[in-house]
This record gives C-alpha cells, structure tokens and sequence, in this order.
C-alpha cells in the first residue's frame, strides 16, 4: 500500500481559497481524501479551489465560515459531517495579517489576529477532535509561522497569535497521543502568497539574504509536508513543528 | 456480586478495556472512588473515561461539572447512564 494513501480520509482546510490553503486542499485530495474547504470573503477564489480538488474525483464541499465565529464553525463542521462524514484530518490554516509597529498596534487589531489564527484553531480544534477520538484516529496540523520563534519586526499579533499554535500543538499532542489523534504543526517561512507580495523589492532582498537557499518557497512545498503529516507514512509523529523555510535559521 | 449482564458490571468490563488495567472488573466495587485513593486515576485517564462511555453506552459528557459529578464511582455511571437514556426516551 501507497504510504502516502489518504484514499477514504475525509480532509477539512481552513481558509482553503488561495495561497497555502488551496495548495494543502488539493495535494490532499490528489492522495485521494474527500476535502471541505472553509473561505471567509473569497468565495469566487474557494470555487476555483473546489474545482481544482474536484478533478480528483474525491468529494468537495466549499462553504462561508468565520472561523473566528463558534455558531459558524459550529454551522460548517455540522455540513461537513452530513455531506463527507466526521473529518479525519483538520488544517488549521485559516490565518490573517495586521502588521504594524507594536506602538501603533490598537487593541481591536491584536484581538482581530488573535480571534482568527489561534481561537479560530481552539474553535475547529474543538469541533472536528471528538469524532478523531472516538474513531481513535485523527490526524492535527497546524499551519504556524517561522515568525512564531524568531518573532519578525510588525508582527507581534501575527507571531504571538502563531507561537500559541506551538503551544496548542504540544498540548493536544500530549491529550490525544493515546487515542490516535496526533497533532502536529508546520512553520512556513517565506512563501510566495498574497501575504508577501506586500514586501517591497527591497524588502525582498533584505529578508532573502537570511534564507540558506536564497529563494522563497511555493505553497506546494507547504503542501507535501501536511499531506505527508496526515498520512500513514508518518505515524509515529506528534508534537512536532516541522520547518518549511528553506533553511531560515 | 454483579450478574454480567447488569449496567454496572458493563461499566467496570468497560473501564478496564479502556484503561488497559490489569484487574478484573470484578475487582471494582461499585462505590470505589475512581479518581485519588480507591481506584488512582489520574486526569489523562479521564479522557479514557469520557470517550469509552459515549462510544459504548452513547452517552456523552461535554461539561467538567457533569464529569466531575458522574465520574466519581460506577454507581454514579450507571446513575449517569440511566438518567440519559430516561432523557433520550
């Protein structure tokens, strides 16, 4: 058998409409799992996505969700359950940026980054983990930050918000070992998205110079390591961060 | 002595397969306190607990106070139990 087989594996993705989400949903369902994505706003760019997973002939669903939002995420897993069944693997990936310098950084844009990235993992953390234990399989990533350790100058919410999903991921590690529910997380560093398209050439100069390979990664690079975290290949795995940065140390 | 086909006796048979313990089920008398001093569970082995329960007797505990107050001893299980399914109909 494929070690990297994720035939009949329900998948969820959050924040699946583009960039690193959209990479992750459809290598998950290029390995054969069914996938649902969750967008926020995009829908236009979800569809695209749902097409691309599509094409594999494994089951889609796309639907709105805030994941920051307890009655929608409670609302979308309740859709998820009745149309693909109980999920069996959970990217928390739906994530957002309000950069700025920490002496600027309003209340409202602090708990903005916090209520999406880290509550919004707790919320589907929380919704898709009781099924994963009673089946006693479960498969947990979540997409951190390399800013999450080496914190990055403008982004206090964002790696403060991405160092809690380290947190998160040890603990749950520890709580769901026994039953088959391993949670692991994935630190990207400079990937080519939208996010970074906000840096200037110069910027992108600057930031390159600390990268061992001297470019920036593709959300597909992203991708293979969550599809290997969620496969039997790698069932022996929990608790850990695993770096996708090109060497960014 | 418990006839093997009461809930409490399915109850202990249950928690000894979850936990893996090397007693029998009829080891456990059903007012032994499960947690601390009687049976020695520790918090991990709530989560045991909880998820043996639901996938066995279908009844399902969400709120620490409810654990708390259901978890104590078999009899307050099968009390548990009971009063669900009276619930559920």
């Amino acid at each position: 058998m494929d070690d990297l087989t994720l035939a009949g594996r329900v998948a969820v993705v959050t924040g699946g409409s583009r960039g690193i989400g959209r990479a992750i949903a459809v290598a998950l369902a290029e390995r054969g799992a069914s996938v649902a994505i969750c967008y926020r706003e995009r829908e236009a760019a979800a569809e695209e996505t749902a097409g691309l997973v599509r094409a594999h002939n494994v089951g889609v669903l796309v639907a709105q969700c805030d994941v920051a939002d307890e009655a929608s995420v409670g609302r979308f897993f309740a859709r998820v359950r009745t149309e693909l069944g109980p999920a069996d693997i959970l990217v928390n990936n739906a994530g957002i940026v309000r950069d700025g310098l920490f002496v600027y950084m309003k209340r409202e844009r602090w708990d903005e980054v916090l209520a999406t990235n880290l509550s919004g993992a707790f919320l589907c953390t929380r919704a898709a983990a009781r099924d994963m234990l009673l089946r006693r399989w479960g498969r947990i990533i979540n997409i951190a930050s390399a800013s999450a350790e080496a914190g990055q100058i403008g982004q206090a919410s964002y790696s403060a918000s991405k160092a809690g999903l380290l947190g998160l991921t040890r603990t749950l590690a520890r709580e769901f070992g026994r039953q088959g529910v391993l949670v692991n997380a994935v630190a990207p560093g400079l990937i080519e998205t939208e996010m970074l398209a906000g840096l200037s050439a110069d910027q992108r100069k600057d930031v390159l110079r600390a990268v061992a390979l001297g470019r920036v990664g593709a959300p597909e690079d992203v991708a293979r390591v969550v599809v290997f975290l969620a496969s039997p290949a790698a069932a022996y795995i929990t608790g850990q961060v695993i770096a996708v940065d090109g060497g960014l140390f | 002595m418990d006839g093997q086909d009461s809930l409490a006796w399915q109850v202990k048979v249950a928690i000894v397969r979850c936990l893996r313990m090397p007693i029998k089920p009829e080891e456990i008398q059903d007012d032994l306190p499960l947690f601390g001093e009687g049976l020695g569970l520790d918090s991990i082995d709530v989560l045991e607990i909880v998820l043996e329960m639901q996938r066995t007797f279908g009844v399902e505990i969400t709120d620490e106070h409810v654990g708390k107050r259901v978890l104590r001893s078999v009899n307050t299980i099968v009390e548990f139990i009971d009063e669900s399914r009276r619930a559920a109909g």
